[in-house]
């Protein structure tokens, strides 16, 4: 059985805190949320509301900010916990569903 | 097309004598070489003697230094050159870098330039080792690791002085375990020896992925931080899939992902696979291979990178696959 989306974004947010080098755990904390700490700050991320055009909610410091995909997830956690991390925001054109 | 090799390597490690070698070589006739020196003034071209039909540019400078349209505007002008009948119907471009460059902007440079990506394709990358001092510098000099764990096809030089010794060779499969290793006797090597496994096969005028991406590597070790990981998939992948998983790779990876080469099986595209190819931020356009090149129609993609947990790629991969695929299913989190 494939494992839910909320558990597989656990693991790779506890993997990402291991490759940014930053202290910390992810866990899941009930209703598909994570609860991420790192350095002296706190991340909550959710499951949006299925009548929201996002997947995700991030709240950080009390403010939640959608998230369109686990990318944009992955960038507001690293943004919020890693100090050093300079945005180097990347857009690859989109795949061809064919070849041309 | 006009392919191009790149011919790296530290500094003594014998990249100019191979070079020179290779271009009395009837196989290496209408050969351009741009040959990268540090320094203001260059003596290595001087010391490479080319056919007639080859001709030598010089550049001065670490190419990994200077911007790189320093290299791109060389390009362009032989290129024009050759256009205008003006030098050899060359067809083939070595690019020998600098002993202290990195190899990886060069290898940007073919990428990102438009007007020169749709007319060379990248025959491969060739990395020289000293088997001397090979060791010892792999050890001292990242930079050094670097040009090792970014090749296509590793040259162990300086074997008449020294039999290469087995923590060389291990040293070198750390840092590339695809890549093969080849032995220079006398500073030769048999042009067609050097030139199979490359990606670009000029006699079928296609790309050979298998030999391009090699042996899948068996072993997760380390040095300078520099690690070689396959990631191996049976099923296939959605296009968008992929694009937001290289998208995550080189915004969180950067520099750290030296090389990222693979066939990826695409759900929207079972009989031709893609060949994707990135270096640090840069991805090339994918190629589509007209056909599976074997029965294995697994996703295979090999990373070349530092200080990236293979656990982070993977989980990356495994996220992003499960989200795109509830998201087409219509489901929710």
């Amino acid at each position: 059985m494939t494992a839910a989306p909320s558990d597989l974004l656990c693991e790779l947010l506890t993997q990402s805190l291991l490759a940014w080098r930053i202290t910390g755990e992810a866990c899941l904390v009930g209703g598909g949320a994570i609860l991420i700490s790192g350095g002296c700050r706190r991340v909550l991320v959710k499951p949006a509301p299925s009548d929201l055009p996002f997947r995700w909610l991030v709240a950080i410091d009390g403010r939640e900010r959608p998230a369109i995909s686990i990318v944009a997830v992955l960038r507001q956690v690293r943004e919020t916990l890693d100090p050093g991390y300079a945005t180097r925001r990347v857009r690859i054109g989109a795949f061809p569903l064919v070849p041309p | 097309m006009i392919e191009v090799l790149i011919l790296t390597g530290f500094l003594g490690s014998g990249k100019t004598t191979l070079l020179g070698r290779l271009l009395r070589q009837p196989e290496f006739s209408r050969t351009a070489v741009i040959v990268n020196e540090f320094g203001e003034i260059g003596l290595d071209h001087d010391l490479i003697e080319a056919s007639e039909d080859s001709l030598i540019e010089l550049q001065t400078g670490c190419l990994c230094c200077k911007i790189r349209s320093d290299l791109a505007a060389t390009i362009h002008d032989l290129l024009r050159r050759r256009d205008e009948g003006a030098v050899v119907p060359f067809t083939r471009i070595v690019i020998e870098t600098s002993g202290l460059a990195d190899p990886a902007p060069v290898l940007q440079t073919l990428m990102t330039d438009a007007a020169i990506a749709e007319r060379v394709v990248l025959r491969g990358v060739v990395t020289t080792v000293d088997a001397v001092n090979g060791t010892a510098t792999l050890d001292r000099e990242e930079i050094s690791a670097k040009q090792a764990a970014v090749a296509d096809r590793l040259l162990l030089t300086k074997t008449d002085l020294a039999r290469p010794q087995t923590a060389l060779m291990r040293r070198l499969k750390e840092l590339n375990a695809t890549a093969p290793v080849q032995i220079a006797q006398h500073g030769q090597i048999a042009p067609r020896d050097l030139l199979n496994g490359c990606l670009y096969d000029p006699l079928t005028r296609s790309l050979d992925v298998r030999s391009w991406l090699g042996a899948e590597p068996d072993a997760h070790e380390h040095h300078h931080g520099i690690d070689t990981y396959a990631l191996v998939r049976s099923e296939p992948l959605r296009a968008v899939t992929l694009t937001l998983f290289l998208e995550a790779i080189a915004e969180h990876c950067g520099a750290d992902l030296l090389r990222l080469k693979g066939i990826v099986n695409i759900l929207e595209s079972p009989e031709r696979p893609a060949v994707i190819h990135g270096v640090q931020h840069v991805f090339h356009p994918p190629s589509w291979l007209p056909r599976w090149p074997s029965d294995d129609r697994r996703s295979r993609m090999i990373f070349i990178t530092r200080d990236i947990p293979r656990g982070w790629i993977e989980a990356l991969l495994a996220a992003l696959d499960a989200e795109v695929a509830a998201v087409s299913r219509g489901m929710p989190i």
